[in-house]
């Protein structure tokens, strides 16, 4: 089966003008990864770390330095390989002139619906994300919520096989961020393949099966979320009673509380040797839990360990 | 493509429609024309000159002022506003998106222009009825429109690819450059012809056939005097035309398909 999206060594270099001092930026450095179809990738990564160029080059809306990008197995620039894909950016900006219901209906014309089909989706999209009330207002009258899910609507209207979505709960209050949430889930139910891209990390790992975390245009790390996590997640959380602060010292044990009961982290395989030593000392072990690596711990180990960057700028 | 095209085409014409600064131009435009009326009022004699020479000038005037204005902020704007984003990503090539925008565009001027030429049809027509001043409509006035139009496409494709690599401020500046230019195009291959600085006669010589010539879409003159225009004189501003437009709309799809959409 073809893979939703394959790029291989997709690398983009902007030059800047030379008042600028003619520097070349690398916005995107050797991308490689693969959406399977039906599966969802989220990306994350700090600011300019490359999340958006690579966006834009799937959907040729830049041309990449080298490198190669595949969508269903057709290069970006090929207008039939964007048929099937659905793009919501970051910051929507639709033709403040047309209506919801107008916008909508020019992207699902564009996509190659026609007559009643057209009218039908793009009805049945608008109630998708609630807008069907404020289908005849001028887009310019819109909150920056009622943009973003009139944005979202016209990247649902065609029934695309793959979603693209770029911050689509950024701005957005907690009701607007659920409903997309939900979208989200409904359309991975239906198969479709999704490519999430956000500084919300909680939604992208609630969202997300496989994961990329891309720091100053690199990848760093790549795979499904319970590896990622659980090579991570190899620390304990220990609970002691009868156990003082002072006589855990050189013990390798990170304090989280001292008190009645001492409570620290250790790795996991350090456990039993220091239930063990504090047996020993007449304490007595009150609980013991993994503790659960989350995908934010994940990123910021991740972002510690390279030093952030701001893309490249390589000479 | 045709479809996408159409449709890119028709929403460009009803972004127009509800653009406010449009608006404002096609009522100015529509009280220019019918200020000839007026005009009328203070001449003594050759009514029918003053009212051709006057009403035509004035649609010469709005139309490429609405052709510049509409063709070289357009593209410029969808970028800078990054409305293009979710154009472009959809199943449309840039050059579908290039022409579908030209089309809306040239749908915008041309309505403009329609409504002008009626309302100045009408009053020729009116005013040979009712006082028996002017000679009424003849075919120099029709086929002085027909050039205006002309004159609107070509000034369009030009402004057009201008604003597919730069900003509206520069493509404003060359497109009204070529556009004068383009008008004195006779004048400067007499004159390159004329001088013996043989640098001065290959850059005359080079900026006419280089540049638009406007020139020789423009029957006003024949209009106010009624002097026939030959079919073959209009034919081969037609062609020429077409052949220009076509190649200014070629090298603006070849620039748009290489630029980056930051």
């Amino acid at each position: 089966m073809v893979s939703a999206v394959e790029t291989s060594g997709l690398t983009k270099i902007y030059r800047l003008d030379l008042l600028s001092g003619g520097k070349r930026i690398v916005a995107l450095d050797g991308l490689s990864l693969k959406i399977e179809a039906g599966h969802v990738l989220g990306v994350v990564g700090p600011n300019g770390a490359g999340k958006s160029t690579a966006i834009k080059l799937l959907l040729d809306l830049i041309r990449p330095t080298s490198g190669t990008a595949l969508i269903f197995g057709k290069p970006p620039h090929e207008a039939a390989a964007r048929r099937d894909v659905g793009y919501l950016p970051e910051n929507p900006a639709p033709y403040e002139y047309l209506t919801g219901a107008e916008f909508v209906r020019l992207a699902a014309e564009l996509s190659g619906l026609r007559g009643a089909e057209r009218n039908r989706r793009v009805d049945e999209v608008l109630g998708q994300v609630q807008m069907g009330n404020f289908a005849s207002v001028q887009i310019r009258r819109y909150s920056k919520g009622m943009v973003q899910r009139i944005a979202l609507a016209q990247a649902l209207v065609a029934r695309p096989r793959l979603l693209i979505l770029d911050e689509p709960t950024s701005g957005l209050d907690v009701l607007g961020r659920k409903l997309i949430r939900e979208i989200v889930l409904t359309e991975k139910a239906r198969g479709t393949s999704i490519l999430l891209c956000s500084h919300i990390i909680p939604d992208v790992e609630a969202l997300s099966e496989d994961i990329a975390i891309l720091i100053g245009g690199k990848l760093v790390k790549a795979g499904p979320v319970t590896e990622l996590l659980s090579h991570e997640g190899s620390e304990v959380e220990l609970s002691f009673e009868g156990l003082g602060q002072a006589q855990v010292e050189g013990w390798p044990f990170t304090i989280v509380t001292a008190g009645r009961r001492l409570v620290g982290r250790c790795a996991a395989s350090e456990a039993k040797a220091l239930i063990n030593r504090a047996h020993d000392l007449g304490a007595t072990l009150v609980s013991m839990h993994p503790i659960r690596q989350t995908l934010e711990d994940t990123f910021l180990a991740a972002v510690k360990a390279q030093g952030q960057q701001v893309g490249s700028v390589i000479e | 493509m045709m479809n996408g095209v159409l449709t890119i085409a028709l929403n460009g014409f009803r972004e127009s429609r509800r653009n406010r600064v449009t608006s404002v131009l096609v009522v100015f435009a529509l009280i220019l024309v019918f200020s000839v009326t007026v005009s009328v009022e203070f001449t003594f004699s050759t009514f029918d000159r003053v009212m051709a020479d006057f009403g035509l000038g004035v649609i010469g005037l709005v139309t490429p002022a609405l052709a510049l204005f509409l063709s070289t902020g357009l593209i410029p704007r969808e970028i800078e506003r990054r409305t293009i984003f979710m154009v472009v990503a959809r199943p449309v090539s840039r050059s579908a998106f290039v022409i579908g925008r030209y089309l809306g565009n040239l749908f915008t001027v041309g309505f403009l222009l329609l409504v002008m030429a009626i309302l100045f049809l009408a009053q020729l027509a009116i005013m040979y009825a009712t006082t028996n001043f002017g000679t009424g409509i003849h075919a120099p006035h029709l086929v002085a429109l027909y050039g205006l139009a002309l004159e609107m496409v070509l000034l369009t494709a030009v402004a057009f690819t201008f604003a597919t690599l730069s900003s509206q401020f520069v493509a404003t500046l060359m497109a009204t450059c070529v556009y004068f230019i383009g008008h004195m195009a006779e004048d400067l291959f007499n004159l390159a012809q004329r001088t013996k600085v043989v640098p001065f006669k290959l850059l005359g010589t080079g900026l006419y056939y280089l540049f638009p010539n406007f020139d020789r879409l423009d029957f006003k003159d024949r209009a106010t005097y009624l002097d026939a225009t030959p079919m073959g004189e209009l034919a081969t501003a037609t062609a020429y035309t077409a052949a220009y437009t076509v190649i200014m709309l070629l090298i603006a799809t070849a620039i748009f398909e290489r630029r980056d959409f930051k």
